[in-house]
């Protein structure tokens, strides 16, 4: 589906997951053993032949960038389009920090332009999902909509105070929308994630822009729907999707993501879920290790007890230690006797020796990079 | 015409690997998988990279397919390059004439215009059938140091198994003063290790005249070397007694993999200056389900783990259902192992099928192997020693 491209925004929205966004934008927020949040949404995009993604990125991005990189691995390195970064420049028009998703868009208005596809998939990175976006514009096109929205259905996804609600019809035509309310009264929750024309975007975005509006979905979307002047249609996501909005939804998004049967249906064989590499070794269980319902990414030793826990790429559990129900990111180490349960260790994150850090039921301890509890 | 290098790596993975029976029966020995997500080849290249030689060519022939697409544009090794690169070389037509590779020596000498592209001061020669981590670029040092014409990497070997290989005798300098192919009395228990780096006039020059003789079996070892040796040209050994596995043979090829879970391995992956390299396949992190017993392993991603398993090498994407029992065994990439089959002393190929009530392989006696792409009828037993291709 050569005639579609995407815009990935990976906004600020970071403030719930205190110590996990402190450097890094919620987008490069490293989750499930070898991923970051980001993969998912740039590798559905790759799997249903998106081959020209735009980022913009926001603050903190300097993880980011590390992380994509070319765009190798995701096959987006080429000559004829591939990954294109958006940072905010400064200018005389613009001050350096977008004020908003429609104020990213106009910045950048020269890619969009120059971009050749005829539709574009926007999305944001703060919910897990994984979508078939080619499914998604096959509708859109049934539809002849000038937007459509991707919703679900799932209570787990609603928010007090915080989310956007839709209504559709028995179309599936959008006759409402709510956002931030503090008790939502519409059914389905809008996934942040949209199908348009491309020059339809650049129309929307310009005039919005020049009315003093830079919020999409509260000003752009809102108007289009109650003036009707814009088709727009909602479009049922009903895979599995977390909110990752807080600390406490991480660590419980990356917990259900371990059941078997909710992975099997996460992960399709056909549509992998593409990231960075960094050719680790296999992971070795030493004689003597005890691990039961964990998921584990390379390069890790294991040589103590491992319990309902996540490890990420080059951790190493340690003779005696104990680690239950957490989260250990890249080359973390706990050390020798030492004992951890509900806590989320950030990337190099050390414990020492015969250290116990016992978190609460549903407040995860979040060790912050590179800190030696 | 490309810069000048100071080394070109030449890559012999023409080879069939007869001796590694049905594992090589639609794919060239290289191709092979090794130690859960590597393959045989990503050692030699791994070395080159981590050598920084970085024009590498690869001379195949036998059953290239698999090869050809896993080396692809040589990405996962650095070896995408402008200025060089990985490039394979199959035999090819020039004009009336054109032919398969003779022998060793003979795949190099159809090749020379790709060397003389980059005009090297050094010719490397590689063979793509161990497993060892080694820095080329001392030995290549060591060459020009000792102003060698050809140096030949040698390790000891014991004594009692000397006869199976090619033996350099030496002087007290380490100059080889003779060379023996599998003697039958060895005076010395250095053996080749069909690594070779040679001055790139007088490889050229050799290679020429060996061509030119109709007698010759155009091999390195039996024509190349000794014809060298006669002219009273330098010959150095360079010593190298690190970790070295030929895995030419079922049974090698399964204790190279064994090695890699000794509780202080002679080779070690984990180093980060000293990285292997391979192609990624981009699976989930593998799971270890509740009640599934693991014990002294090496997994890596897209694996999961129900059953029983126990000092054993599990590749990508294996699965392994709950009341099956793997141990002592390696099951290569995509391989299923289901309910209540039994794998001992094995090597399951990939993609191969154990179905359920199987049982491959014994607590003794020779290794057991499943061929790739099998799905074996329930309850059949593969006894040790045997390989089981049918279907």
């Amino acid at each position: 589906m050569k005639s579609m491209m995407g815009i990935i925004y990976t906004g600020e929205r970071d403030a719930q997951l205190r110590e996990l966004t402190t450097n890094r934008a919620v987008a490069a927020v490293p989750i499930y053993g070898r991923y970051r949040l980001i993969d998912f949404p740039l590798s559905a995009m790759v799997s249903s032949g998106i081959r020209n993604v735009g980022v913009i990125l926001q603050r903190n991005y300097n993880s980011l960038m590390d992380h994509l990189g070319s765009g190798r691995e995701w096959d987006l390195h080429g000559k004829r389009n591939g990954l294109v970064m958006l940072p905010p420049f400064m200018t005389r028009d613009n001050v350096g920090v977008y004020a908003g998703f429609l104020d990213a868009v106009r910045s950048n208005l020269h890619y969009l332009r120059r971009s050749k596809e005829r539709y574009v998939i926007v999305t944001d990175t703060h919910i897990l999902y994984s979508a078939k976006y080619d499914d998604m514009l096959a509708a859109h096109i049934d539809k002849n909509a000038d937007v459509t929205m991707l919703y679900t259905a799932d209570p787990s996804m609603r928010r007090n105070g915080a989310g956007r609600y839709i209504e559709v019809d028995e179309n599936g035509r959008v006759t409402g929308l709510e956002v931030d309310p503090t008790i939502a009264r519409m059914p389905y929750t809008y996934m942040e994630c949209m199908c348009v024309r491309r020059e339809l975007l650049i129309d929307l975005v310009d005039r919005a822009v020049s009315r003093g509006q830079y919020h999409l979905t509260r000003d752009l979307l809102m108007n289009g729907i109650y003036e009707g002047t814009l088709r727009v249609y909602g479009y049922e996501y009903t895979g599995k999707a977390w909110f990752i909005d807080s600390v406490q939804a991480y660590f419980e998004a990356s917990m259900e993501l371990m059941d078997a049967e909710t992975r099997r249906n996460f992960f399709d064989t056909d549509r992998p879920v593409l990231t960075k590499l960094r050719d680790e070794m296999p992971s070795r269980y030493v004689a003597g290790a005890n691990v039961k319902n964990c998921l584990v990414a390379d390069g890790c030793v294991i040589e103590g007890t491992v319990e309902n826990s996540i490890l990420f790429r080059g951790v190493h559990i340690e003779k005696g230690a104990v680690v239950k129900n957490s989260i250990i990111m890249q080359d973390g180490c706990v050390q020798k006797d030492a004992e951890i349960d509900h806590c989320i260790l950030d990337k190099q994150a050390v414990i020492r020796e015969e250290t116990r850090l016992i978190g609460p039921r549903n407040y995860p301890i979040v060790v912050a990079k590179d800190l030696i509890v | 015409m490309p810069a000048k290098k100071r080394c070109v790596a030449m890559l012999l993975a023409g080879g069939q690997g007869s001796r590694l029976g049905i594992l090589t029966k639609q794919m060239a020995k290289p191709a092979v998988p090794f130690g859960c997500k590597y393959r045989i080849i990503d050692f030699p290249l791994s070395n080159c990279t981590n050598s920084n030689i970085d024009v590498v060519g690869v001379l195949t022939q036998y059953r290239p397919l698999e090869l050809n697409a896993y080396i692809a544009s040589g990405a996962p090794w650095d070896l995408d390059l402008v200025s060089g690169g990985v490039f394979v070389l199959p035999p090819y037509h020039s004009g009336a004439s054109g032919e398969w590779y003779k022998g060793t020596a003979n795949a190099i000498y159809q090749n020379l215009a790709f060397i003389a592209q980059y005009n090297p001061d050094y010719v490397l020669i590689l063979s793509g059938d161990h497993i060892y981590k080694m820095d080329y670029a001392a030995m290549i040092n060591h060459h020009e140091k000792m102003g060698a014409d050809a140096t030949i990497a040698v390790r000891q070997v014991p004594w009692e198994e000397a006869s199976r290989f090619g033996i350099m005798n030496t002087d007290e300098n380490f100059n080889i003063v003779e060379f023996e192919e599998k003697p039958k009395n060895p005076k010395s228990n250095n053996a080749s290790m069909g690594v070779y780096v040679f001055t790139w006039e007088k490889l050229r020059k050799y290679l020429i005249q060996d061509e030119a003789d109709p007698t010759s079996s155009n091999d390195f070892g039996k024509n190349i070397i000794p014809a060298m040796l006669g002219d009273g040209q330098k010959m150095v050994a360079y010593s190298f007694n690190d970790y070295w596995k030929d895995v030419g043979t079922i049974e090698s090829l399964w204790e190279a993999n064994m090695d890699l879970l000794a509780d202080k391995p002679e080779i070690d992956l984990h180093d980060k200056k000293f990285r292997i390299y391979a192609r990624n396949l981009g699976m989930p992190p593998h799971h270890i389900v509740d009640g599934a017993v693991v014990e002294n392993c090496l997994i890596t991603e897209g694996c999961e783990i129900m059953g029983c398993v126990k000092h054993s090498i599990l590749s990508s994407g294996v699965i392994v259902e709950d009341g099956a029992e793997v141990i002592d065994s390696v099951i290569m990439p995509g391989a299923v192992i289901r309910k209540g089959a039994v794998v001992r002393r094995a090597i399951v190929a990939e993609n191969a099928e154990v179905t359920s009530g199987c049982v491959v392989g014994e607590n003794e006696g020779l290794i057991a192997v499943v061929g790739p792409g099998v799905k074996m009828p329930e309850n059949t037993q593969v006894k040790a020693g045997e390989q089981y291709a049918e279907n």
